[in-house]
């Protein structure tokens, strides 16, 4: 089965992505006709998306900007080869983290992280530090600052292939199906390399897990 | 009294942590400024092969109708080049047209053959003149008649700078040599040979004259010529020096002198 299908299914089974394909779609048209400023409407709309894989997969605010900013202008570069049989967004996905693992490899000796704040205005990440600590203030600010670093260790521990699949699956919520499609690669792979990562995560952030 | 139960975090709350990692506002001001600033360097500096890729992509979008109408302009290019052969290029009227005649003599097969108003100007004029009847030129260029009778009369060929200097040489040539420029318009050396008028044969017996050969005759008695005197003191030398030879070793005999020879 080859990989359109696949998306085809994935897509099939989940209406939301189909309209929000089929809008990205009309979109894309339009920037193929020469409307070069409806690209700007793709960029506003997957952005924090693209900027967050690329992210979480190098830990760097900076490579993440322009890792992100590249894979936006290759596929404007390149726009006028989609040729809608896959979505947009699978389509630049598979753009950002082709890069990103590029830039990966290029660079594996040389890793700086710089880590952006955790906004605890979100309620799922105030929820879960509340359940970690009790501290308030100060003390509370440096252990959720200790908890980053942590995480972003265990993550950097894993290879790159098992941190791109912890990202799209635990971070940015895609499907198995849909990550088999960004990575090229079998929906088998795909859950074993999740089921692998999970392991080493957990062995590494067990301090912090509460039996 | 109980205390309210903390939830138990797992791995994936934990993982969850991190989609709250989110830059600041300015973040993406800086981000917008840059993308754009980038995606305009990409539309200025776009390479020459990208409006060739484009056109690949149109013909792989419309691969089937593009493919069936070259298909079929090609059937029809075949079509028309099998229908109407090109005009075969004798070689035999290149080389009388190349060469135009200036005489009234009976002209090679193929210019009595082709109509006056499909050769050039000289050679037209030379038709119109010397009309020549078919028998004579049968006879005449019988080497020639290679040609078919019928053969359609060829294109003139396009004027280019080398056949302009070829024809300017060749009237240069007629200018200066005219005889030997009819060479180049027979076939075979013993028709030029026949044509070419020759200079009367002169023989050195006829051209001599009685009266001079006389007087040399008498001359050459008379006078010692510069032959015989050269001869006539070779002659006396030697038998000078036989003589010396003789009254030395007469000497020698006498036994004044010994063993003195020249």
């Amino acid at each position: 089965m080859n990989a359109s299908k696949t998306l085809e299914k994935t897509l099939v089974a989940s209406p939301e992505r189909k309209l929000e394909a089929d809008a990205d779609l009309a979109v894309v048209r339009r920037v193929q006709a020469g409307d070069v400023a409806a690209f700007d409407r793709l960029i506003s709309k997957y952005r924090e998306r693209v900027v967050g894989i690329v992210y979480n997969m190098t830990s760097n605010r900076e490579d993440a900007a322009d890792l992100a900013q590249d894979a936006f202008i290759k596929a404007f570069q390149s726009i006028h080869r989609f040729q809608g049989q896959a979505s947009f967004f699978t389509w630049l996905y598979r753009i950002a983290i082709n890069s990103t693992l590029s830039h990966l490899r290029k660079n594996r000796l040389r890793a700086f992280f710089s880590l952006e704040a955790i906004r605890e205005d979100d309620p799922v990440s105030k929820e879960v530090v509340d359940a970690l600590t009790d501290r308030t203030g100060v003390g509370r600010d440096a252990f959720v600052r200790e908890l980053q670093e942590k995480l972003n260790d265990a993550m950097q521990k894993l290879s790159i292939n098992h941190r791109t699949v912890v990202t799209l699956f635990e971070i940015d919520g895609l499907s198995h199906q849909e990550i088999a499609e960004v990575m090229s690669c079998s929906v088998g792979t795909v859950r074993s390399r999740l089921h692998y990562a999970k392991q080493l995560l957990q062995a590494e952030l067990q301090p912090y897990l509460p039996k | 009294m109980n205390l309210p139960e903390k939830p138990k975090v797992t791995l994936e709350d934990l993982l969850r942590l991190k989609r709250a990692e989110r830059p600041a506002a300015d973040f993406w001001v800086k981000f917008d400024a840059e993308i754009r600033a980038k995606q305009l360097s990409a539309i200025m500096s776009r390479p020459w092969w990208h409006s060739l890729s484009r056109g690949f992509a149109f013909l792989g979008r419309h691969q089937l109708p593009i493919g069936a109408a070259a298909a079929l302009a090609l059937a029809w290019v075949g079509v028309q080049y099998v229908a109407v052969p090109a005009a075969p290029q004798h070689p035999l009227r290149v080389a009388a047209r190349a060469v135009p005649t200036r005489t009234a003599r009976p002209a090679p097969a193929a210019l009595a053959v082709a109509k006056p108003s499909e050769l050039p100007v000289e050679e037209a004029s030379v038709a119109r003149v010397a009309p020549a009847p078919k028998a004579i030129v049968a006879a005449t260029a019988s080497h020639l008649v290679s040609a078919p009778a019928d053969l359609p009369a060829a294109a003139p060929a396009p004027r280019s700078p080398f056949s302009d200097g070829i024809a300017v040489t060749l009237a240069d040539y007629r200018t200066s040599a005219p005889v030997n420029a009819r060479a180049a318009s027979f076939g075979t050396d013993s028709e030029f040979e026949m044509s070419a008028p020759r200079p009367p044969v002169a023989d050195p017996l006829a051209q001599m004259d009685p009266a001079q050969e006389r007087r040399s005759r008498l001359l050459d008695s008379g006078l010692p010529s510069s032959r015989t005197l050269v001869s006539d003191w070779i002659r006396t030398r030697a038998s000078s020096d036989d003589r010396m030879y003789e009254s030395m070793d007469h000497a020698s005999s006498d036994h004044l002198l010994t063993g003195i020879r020249f």
